[in-house]
């Protein structure tokens, strides 16, 4: 790819947001980013991976952290921050790469070449995938689903100046459900070469 | 209990509960409930002009003993903590232009051959001794950055060494009057000398010190004598390199030698703690003419906001009776007792302050201390020292009970080292455990 592109993608626990973030990523021919990013900046730094992996996607905890002089000693924020630096530094490197979650839209929001996306579905669609996906019963899936999309919403809204879902968050907000998997990655990868279009070279 | 003294204990209530959540800056927590406090307290239900003149204090600066003979009586601002914190706020960032504490790391690092275990027992020596007379925040600051960068250079994980330097950046905060803002708060309302520190506070840290050394040794003995690279000195940053301007430098740290000479003799000069911070943050002024926008924009001036907001909502208590009734209550508890007064004194500041900002706590339990020992000089200097201890200690306990435990596993946390309250926790809480004990038993023999 000619023009450098930075997709993210938010998503719904069972929407398929994953999925199709992966075969976006394949099909633009950059890479994909999602909990791989701890991985990669572990190698890179040298770092405990499993210690970095506890805090990610995880939110402040109330009363056990505080801020000193703009020092906040909460290791969900550290991780934070560390891994947006990390994908800040891919992008200022010119790598083109889909980054699923981790508040991807917020950290490039202020960049050109950058297309969010935030990805959607029917309750019950969702709650058969997660019955699949993880062998789960009805309600075991719909808890589930219930409490990863708190989670998600909670760190989303504690780090970001939009809100978690809300179409003014993004560029683009679908329902994955009404149309299927693939239909889904067919308009967005439609959509994503039409905005890289009007990127800037 | 009368509407002030209830409407002061909501006040005082609300303020505690806005600082631990952090929700808002601390400063303007703490500027608003003094607000509140003065016009709705202190005007509105009580009527006292008095009583906020007082609280505000602003005539004690006009005293000529405020400056230099016995410091005044007073409650509420306390301007002379104020000023002093100031006044070495600006001459540590003087240091700092100068490159006077990566120099000092570096020189030290280079001393002990760069070889881990004996780094790892300086460091904590330099973080005792550098806490005793500048604050903890900018000492864990300089040492956990240079710890992360000798790591590096090194091959060792930092985080024990990072660990055991803020705990005993806690504990020589605890040694001397300006180590440790509740320090200064003891020593300047309750009239202590920075040699009454040392000579108490100081001796009980001292042999606390010695202890938590071995400790942290044989917690850690293990992580820091395993073989590591092989090292080349000559590759190895040179200390000089960390300093930015010989001048400077030298001036800096003449002004720092001097702000000690001054602490140490103040009981016999009679120069006060806020002439004393004056004087050395307008010599570093005069010295660093050109660096001035910077050193003042690194100032931490929402501290001394937040300790003045502090200072008029624990006026109020006073004012109201409330902190009388808080020491009635405690003597009434310990029966007059003065072991089981310490004990109280010691454990409930200690647990206290290792889950919440220990300055409130110091600022509120000094007059609880004056009220427990009204008429009996030797008590009450024998619980501002229980109390100093149990505060700056008990702040080492957890991640957040002291600042420099936020700034250094902060620094650790940036640089690829998240320290949770498992990890923090199981070596802090033995090591507070064995200085609160030991230092409750050498209070027990010494004074009792």
């Amino acid at each position: 790819m000619d023009k450098q592109v930075i997709v993210t993608i938010g998503r719904e626990f069972g929407s398929a947001g994953h999925e199709i973030g992966e075969e976006l990523a394949k099909r633009l021919g950059v890479k994909f980013y999602d909990r791989t990013i701890v991985e990669e900046m572990s190698k890179a730094m040298n770092l405990d991976e499993k210690e970095l992996e506890k805090y990610d996607e995880k939110i402040r905890t109330p009363f056990f952290s505080r801020t000193v002089r703009g020092y906040s000693n909460s290791p969900a924020d550290i991780v934070f921050e560390l891994q947006s630096k990390f994908i800040r530094e891919k992008a200022d490197a010119g790598e083109s790469f889909v980054l699923i979650g981790r508040c991807g839209e917020e950290i490039f929001k202020e960049s050109n070449n950058h297309v969010s996306i935030f990805v959607r579905g029917d309750k019950e669609e969702k709650i058969a995938r997660v019955m699949g996906k993880y062998n789960l019963d009805r309600d075991e899936a719909f808890d589930k689903m219930t409490r990863h999309d708190r989670q998600r919403k909670e760190y989303h809204n504690s780090r970001c100046s939009g809100k978690w879902g809300d179409s003014r968050t993004y560029d683009l907000c679908i329902n994955s459900s009404p149309v299927g998997v693939e239909p889904t990655i067919n308009i967005l990868v439609q959509y994503i070469y039409s905005r890289i279009e009007k990127f800037d070279a | 209990m009368t509407v002030a003294a209830i409407s002061s204990i909501v006040v005082f209530l609300v303020m505690f509960g806005l600082v631990i959540t952090e929700k808002f800056e601390k400063h303007y927590v703490t500027l608003t409930c003094a607000g509140v406090m003065l016009i709705v307290v202190f005007g509105a239900i009580m009527r006292d002009g008095n009583a906020i003149a007082d609280t505000l204090n602003f005539y004690s600066l006009v005293n000529p003993n405020f400056w230099i003979g016995e410091t005044p009586d007073s409650s509420g601002i306390d301007w002379a903590t104020i000023i002093f914190l100031g006044g070495m706020m600006i001459m540590v960032e003087g240091l700092s232009i100068a490159g006077f504490f990566r120099w000092l790391c570096m020189t030290l690092a280079k001393a002990v051959k760069y070889k881990k275990m004996p780094l790892f027992i300086t460091f904590m020596i330099v973080a005792t001794i550098l806490s005793m007379f500048i604050d903890s925040i900018t000492v864990i600051l300089f040492l956990a950055a240079v710890t992360v960068e000798l790591a590096k250079l090194l091959d060792f994980n930092p985080v024990p060494m990072i660990l055991s330097e803020i705990f005993c950046a806690n504990l020589g905060g605890s040694a001397t009057m300006c180590g440790d803002p509740p320090n200064i708060i003891i020593g300047s309302k309750l009239h202590y000398s920075f040699m009454d520190f040392v000579m108490n506070t100081g001796m009980i840290a001292g042999i606390c010190l010695i202890v938590i050394i071995f400790y942290f040794y044989l917690v850690y003995r293990k992580e820091f004598n395993k073989p590591g690279k092989e090292i080349d000195i000559e590759n190895m940053p040179h200390p000089t390199a960390a300093i930015t301007s010989k001048f400077l430098f030298t001036g800096n740290t003449v002004i720092f030698a001097c702000a000690i000479a001054m602490l140490v003799t103040h009981a016999n000069t009679h120069l006060s703690v806020a002439f004393i911070g004056a004087t050395v943050a307008l010599a570093t002024c005069i010295l660093n003419c050109k660096h001035l926008k910077e050193i003042f924009s690194k100032v931490d001036y929402k501290i001394l906001l937040f300790f003045i907001g502090l200072f008029v909502v624990v006026g109020g208590l006073e004012k109201t009776g409330i902190l009388a009734a808080i020491a009635s209550f405690i003597s009434r508890v310990s029966g007059g007792n003065v072991k089981t007064m310490i004990a109280i004194v010691i454990w409930v500041s200690a647990v206290a302050s290792a889950f919440v900002d220990n300055i409130p706590f110091a600022a509120t339990m000094v007059p609880i201390v004056k009220g427990l020992s009204v008429g009996n000089p030797a008590l009450q200097a024998t619980l501002a020292w229980t109390l100093s201890i149990g505060t700056d200690i008990g702040g080492a306990a957890t991640p957040i009970g002291a600042s420099a435990n936020v700034v250094g596993t902060a620094v650790a946390g940036r640089n690829g080292y998240p320290i949770g309250w498992g990890k923090y926790c199981k070596t802090a809480v033995p090591a507070t455990i064995i200085v609160v004990v030991m230092s409750m038993l050498i209070i027990y023999l010494r004074y009792c």
